[in-house]
């Protein structure tokens, strides 16, 4: 098969979003076309939550798909991912010489804080949207942290 | 030599591709910032470090000051370049930067500030002796009959313009009274919508007019030069599409006059940066000052070909404080040079056409330049400008330059997304054109092609 016909198959499958395409020659026989139900786009990102659970969902896969660079951790079933709401500094204490707000085991309430993201010298508390069990702390003391990063996973419960 | 270690890109597509390469050129990091629509895009992959700031809505991400000032704070940037639109004409920003103790490149922010506010820029080059066009006194106004008594004092047709104004908008020529009645307050609402301002003012409507600014650097040492014009002339709906360095109506006589004034502009108010002076120049060879822009323009190629100084480095070497590197009389202009935009959107309707790229083939050769951040499989986010890519051509005279621009359009493939390039074949092919006899109402000589399109889409859907 030649460059050029190669393209013309590649281009069809573009302009279909077909997922495969099987072409089976001897004298123009066989043809096997498969398609994605929906763009593979819409099935990753869902649209903005309206139940709780679509709301959760999101706030676990956001990051991969929405967020930085930072490549999103794997994530049992029962663990959420806290991710970063702006671009900042992190702060695991509220002083340089205070106590963590949470260490790796800690178990936490809903509401209760975190860390801390430093925007513009405005210290913006990052608190867990769910009561669990912090499984771990993603992020140095310190570090600079971008917009959808992960920084703390918890384990609910 | 003083400069800066790591510069902040604050904007995305062609322009920070561009302040890339200049900081590689001058040894300086950069920091891209992107938002979550742009985490694929060129500027991403090609920055030494990349921060994402915030979701796809540009208030959320490339407009948003503390998101921008925040990365500048928590990645070590000692600079911040503002290209052009997004934060580039913003005070506040430039403010923000200097209290932050983070170099803005660009000028002070009282000049931003200054110059944004048209109808004092007016009253202020009316006093040094730049002629500026008949038009509303005072600081502007914001009431129809202020306007209709404006409107006979000066005589039709006129231009109502925002104070605030920028790219167009709420911008429109009124022909007589019952057109400014009716179209006055559409204006004030745009202004109101895009800028937050509802002060308006009148200037007199030239007809058959030309668009021609003058590029200008000025040190922090008071010391300032022009390097030379850029005809706009060819604007669709007050956007420019292409633009050329000479002007086809330019004599050495009166570039030395219009660029005095442009430099007398700058040095009245101690401008320092890059900047540009606009001018309407009328069939007769009057000129009058319409406004300056404070910031790197998009067109800022055509006079870097001509002139052979990159205008970004400058831009950064002279943030730094360093003085101007050459004297007026060593600019020296070779040729001519002619740039292209090219848009992402459908030739015959102008709407814009976002999607995969699904082939990116540039052209090249001799004099071919492109500036561009497309890429094979890059796709065109709907979040943002339609401006994809720049071609720019340079030759030695002005018929060779033209040829080399349909030339490099000829060979330029960008599949999967419709772009204006069969406009610009149009232009170039265009007698007038080619005659070097155009005004700012060039283009509305396609638009009963344009109408006819409209309406078919409008059918269709």
């Amino acid at each position: 098969m030649e460059t050029r016909e190669i393209k013309a198959l590649l281009a069809l499958m573009q302009e279909y979003e077909l997922l495969e395409l099987e072409i089976d020659d001897k004298k123009r026989g066989k043809v096997r076309l498969v398609r994605a139900g929906r763009p593979r786009e819409a099935v990753a990102a869902p649209p903005p939550g309206q139940s709780t659970t679509a709301a959760l969902s999101r706030h676990v896969r956001a990051p991969a798909r929405e967020g930085g660079k930072a490549a999103a951790p794997e994530l049992a079933e029962n663990q959420r991912l806290i991710v970063s709401p702006m671009v900042g500094t992190f702060y695991r204490a509220s002083s340089p010489d205070a106590d963590p707000f949470v260490e790796e085991g800690d178990s936490v309430r809903k509401g209760q804080t975190l860390c801390i993201i430093e925007a513009m010298k405005m210290m913006n508390e990052i608190e867990a949207e769910v009561a669990g069990r912090v499984v771990k702390v993603l992020c140095e003391n310190a570090q600079p942290v971008e917009y959808g990063q992960p920084l703390v996973i918890v384990e609910i419960g | 030599m003083a400069t800066f270690k790591k510069l902040l890109v604050a904007n995305r597509g062609t322009i920070a591709i561009r302040i890339i390469r200049a900081c590689r050129e001058l040894g300086i990091e950069t920091i891209a910032v992107y938002s979550t629509a742009d985490k694929d895009a060129l500027h991403v992959r090609m920055a030494d470090e990349a921060v994402c700031i915030g979701p796809p809505a540009a208030e959320d991400s490339y407009l948003s000051i503390p998101s921008i000032m925040s990365a500048a704070l928590s990645y070590g940037a000692d600079a911040v370049h503002p290209g052009y639109g997004f934060l580039s004409e913003n005070g506040d920003f430039a403010e923000a930067c200097r209290r932050s103790e983070v170099n803005f490149v660009g000028p002070r922010a009282r000049h931003i500030r200054l110059m944004g506010d048209k109808p004092r820029a007016r009253r202020i080059m009316q006093r040094a002796g730049v002629p500026t066009l008949p038009g509303s006194v005072g600081t502007g106004i914001t009431e129809l009959r202020d306007a209709l008594a404006d409107g006979q004092r000066l005589g039709f047709p006129v231009l109502i313009k925002a104070a605030a104004g920028g790219g167009g908008k709420g911008m429109r020529i009124a022909r007589d009274a019952d057109e400014l009645a009716k179209l006055f307050p559409l204006a004030r609402g745009e202004s109101e919508a895009a800028f937050g301002s509802r002060t308006m003012y009148l200037e007199k409507y030239l007809e058959r007019a030309r668009h021609v600014e003058f590029q200008i650097v000025a040190d922090n040492h008071r010391n300032a030069i022009h390097l030379g014009e850029r005809d706009c002339s060819i604007q669709r709906r007050h956007q420019k599409v292409l633009e050329e360095s000479p002007s086809p109506a330019m004599t050495a006589r009166l570039r030395e006059k219009m660029g005095k004034a442009a430099v007398r502009a700058a040095e009245v108010v101690g401008y320092s940066n890059v900047g540009t002076v606009e001018f309407l120049l009328a069939p007769d060879g009057a000129f009058y000052f319409i406004e300056m822009n404070t910031r790197i323009q998009v067109e800022h190629g055509v006079t870097e070909m001509v002139t052979g100084i990159d205008l970004v480095k400058e831009s950064i070497r002279l943030a730094a404080g360093e003085p101007l590197g050459l004297k007026q009389r060593q600019v020296k202009f070779a040729g001519a040079a002619i740039e292209c935009r090219v848009y992402a959107e459908d030739p015959q309707t102008h709407l814009p056409s976002p999607g995969v790229v699904s082939s990116h083939h540039p052209p090249g050769g001799l004099g071919v330049r492109i500036e561009t951040a497309l890429y094979d499989g890059y796709r065109v986010p709907v979040h943002y400008d339609p401006l994809i890519a720049k071609v720019i051509v340079q030759a030695e005279d002005r018929a060779l330059a033209i040829k080399r621009a349909e030339a490099a359009l000829r060979e330029y493939l960008i599949d999967g997304i419709k772009t204006n390039i069969p406009l610009h074949l149009q232009i170039l092919a265009d007698p007038d054109f080619r005659a070097g006899h155009y005004a700012t109402d060039f283009l509305k000589r396609y638009e009963g092609r344009d109408a006819a399109g409209e309406l078919r889409l409008a059918k269709a859907s």
